[in-house]
């Protein structure tokens, strides 16, 4: 049976004053600080929470240039670089533009804020922005003290964990007496947990230094040949475990690169320690160092589970694991590809991957290379 | 001479009295950010819409707004000229 059509329901009718005093209603009842400036940067509008959070009144600001009156300060008090500030950056491209600032009060003190400023674009025209902000002061705060205390709570438990691993081998090795062959399993059981905890430990306070920026990096030269077979060595044991061959592929001259050594072994470490974790028995790993223009590419490729596409995005995420490898390794931590992005960043790489699942994954970590200086014909030419 | 010279040229010649050697560059973004073109397609009637994107950057590089102003015509002044050829 054929519906009845229904008669459309009359429009209803906004006038333009109307519209504005919604619109007003808006920017003064969002609890975000929120700005508008005109096409000369000119300070046009303010809502309320942008003058609690800047402690300035709306005489204070209006018609004032947003850039001397918002002043931006780096964590270490320097002024923002005007063409680096949100603002000049969505004007110079057009788009919004997402960042974490800090603002100076009228009293001059600094807080935290997450800033988005978007262009205002009317009729193909752009004729002003707005900046929109939160005060996050509590946010840093909280995070703060969180990794005030994972770094303390990592440090305390290193010391007991120490005493149980040096005792548990000294009983172990039948420096206390003789122990049974039951004894001596329970004793490797004690030694394996506490080895697990004490990385577990190291990766902890190595994400405390990372997002505290408490990070030491020493760079020097250092053979990335020797560095990939110190790894695979260190591995051995743990790919020989589950029958996964290791093979390790080098240019045929040998690659230095300037970086941190422990921090680089620690990201190789953790590269292949993973491919070892998700690639099932009698599988293989294949460890090859590139030399690119200006990097040295040391890739790791596996025939492991994969990572499925609609987990890619979010691998590097702190505490995420892929649904698929739960079921293979359920003591992960979801930490490990957090740690190695951070320690790359640390130390001017670059990370990427290409996975598909249930046929494996090829990580590529870059490293960069010293830029030669350029040569001087004349002399060259002697 | 100016008709020898593309119109890119002349908008990076007169901006470099305004901005100095970050003129070439400056420009060069604006046109591949705004409108979506390499910076030798830019052409006479892009020059509107790329003078307003200018207007707005430049004015939060400087409070002077009659420098602002004064830069702005003399890029006005390009389209005028377009517009008589």
């Amino acid at each position: 049976m054929a519906r009845k059509q229904q008669p459309a329901l009359p429009q209803a009718a906004i006038t333009p004053d109307e519209e504005q005093a919604q619109a007003e209603a808006l920017f003064n009842s969002i609890g975000d600080g929120a700005i508008a400036a005109d096409e000369f940067g000119k300070i046009t509008r303010i809502n309320p929470t942008a003058l609690h959070i800047l402690g300035f009144t709306e005489a204070e600001m209006l018609g004032q240039w947003f850039p001397s009156t918002i002043i931006a300060v780096t964590e270490n008090g320097s002024i923002v670089n005007i063409i680096d500030r949100p603002i000049t950056k969505a004007f110079l491209t057009g788009k919004p533009v997402s960042e974490k600032v800090y603002y100076l009060k009228k009293n001059g003190q600094r807080i935290p804020v997450a800033s988005t400023v978007s262009p205002i674009i009317h009729n193909n025209r752009p004729i002003g922005a707005i900046d929109v902000f939160r005060d996050i002061t509590l946010e840093y705060e909280i995070d703060r003290m969180k990794s005030e205390f994972i770094s303390l709570a990592s440090h305390q438990l290193r010391t007991p964990l120490s005493s149980i691993k040096t005792y548990s081998h000294m009983l172990s090795d039948g420096y206390m007496g003789e122990v049974t062959h039951a004894q001596r399993e329970a004793l490797r059981t004690i030694i394996n947990a506490t080895n697990r905890m004490n990385e577990l430990i190291s990766t902890l306070l190595n994400i405390t230094r990372i997002e505290s920026g408490t990070i030491a990096v020493s760079s020097k030269m250092i053979s990335v040949d020797k560095l990939v077979q110190d790894v695979v060595k260190d591995l051995e044991v743990q790919a020989g475990d589950k029958n996964i061959d290791i093979t390790i592929k080098l240019p045929s001259t040998p690659v230095r690169v300037k970086t941190d050594s422990l921090i680089a072994k620690e990201i190789l470490s953790n590269l292949i320690a993973n491919s070892l974790k998700y690639t099932p028995e009698g599988g293989s790993i294949q460890v090859r160092v590139q030399r690119k223009k200006n990097s040295i590419v040391v890739v790791v490729k596996d025939n492991g589970v994969g990572i499925p596409k609609y987990s890619q995005d979010q691998i590097f995420t702190k505490f995420f694991r892929a649904p698929n490898v739960l079921k293979y390794e359920t003591t992960g931590t979801g930490l490990g590809l957090y740690l190695v992005k951070g320690l790359t960043e640390q130390i001017g790489g670059r990370i990427w991957f290409e996975s598909e699942e249930g046929k494996g994954s090829t990580f590529f970590l870059s490293l960069p290379t010293p830029k030669r200086a350029p040569q001087n014909k004349a002399i060259s030419g002697q | 001479m100016d008709g020898k010279m593309t119109l890119y040229a002349r908008v990076v010649r007169i901006t470099h009295v305004y901005l100095g050697p970050a003129a070439d560059r400056f420009i060069a973004r604006q046109v591949q950010n705004h409108l979506h073109k390499q910076p030798e397609e830019l052409s006479e009637k892009d020059l509107k819409q790329l003078i307003d994107w200018i207007r707005v950057a430049v004015s939060l590089l400087t409070e002077d707004s009659e420098i602002v102003e004064e830069y702005v015509e003399q890029l006005r002044a390009l389209v005028k000229e377009s517009q008589k050829v």
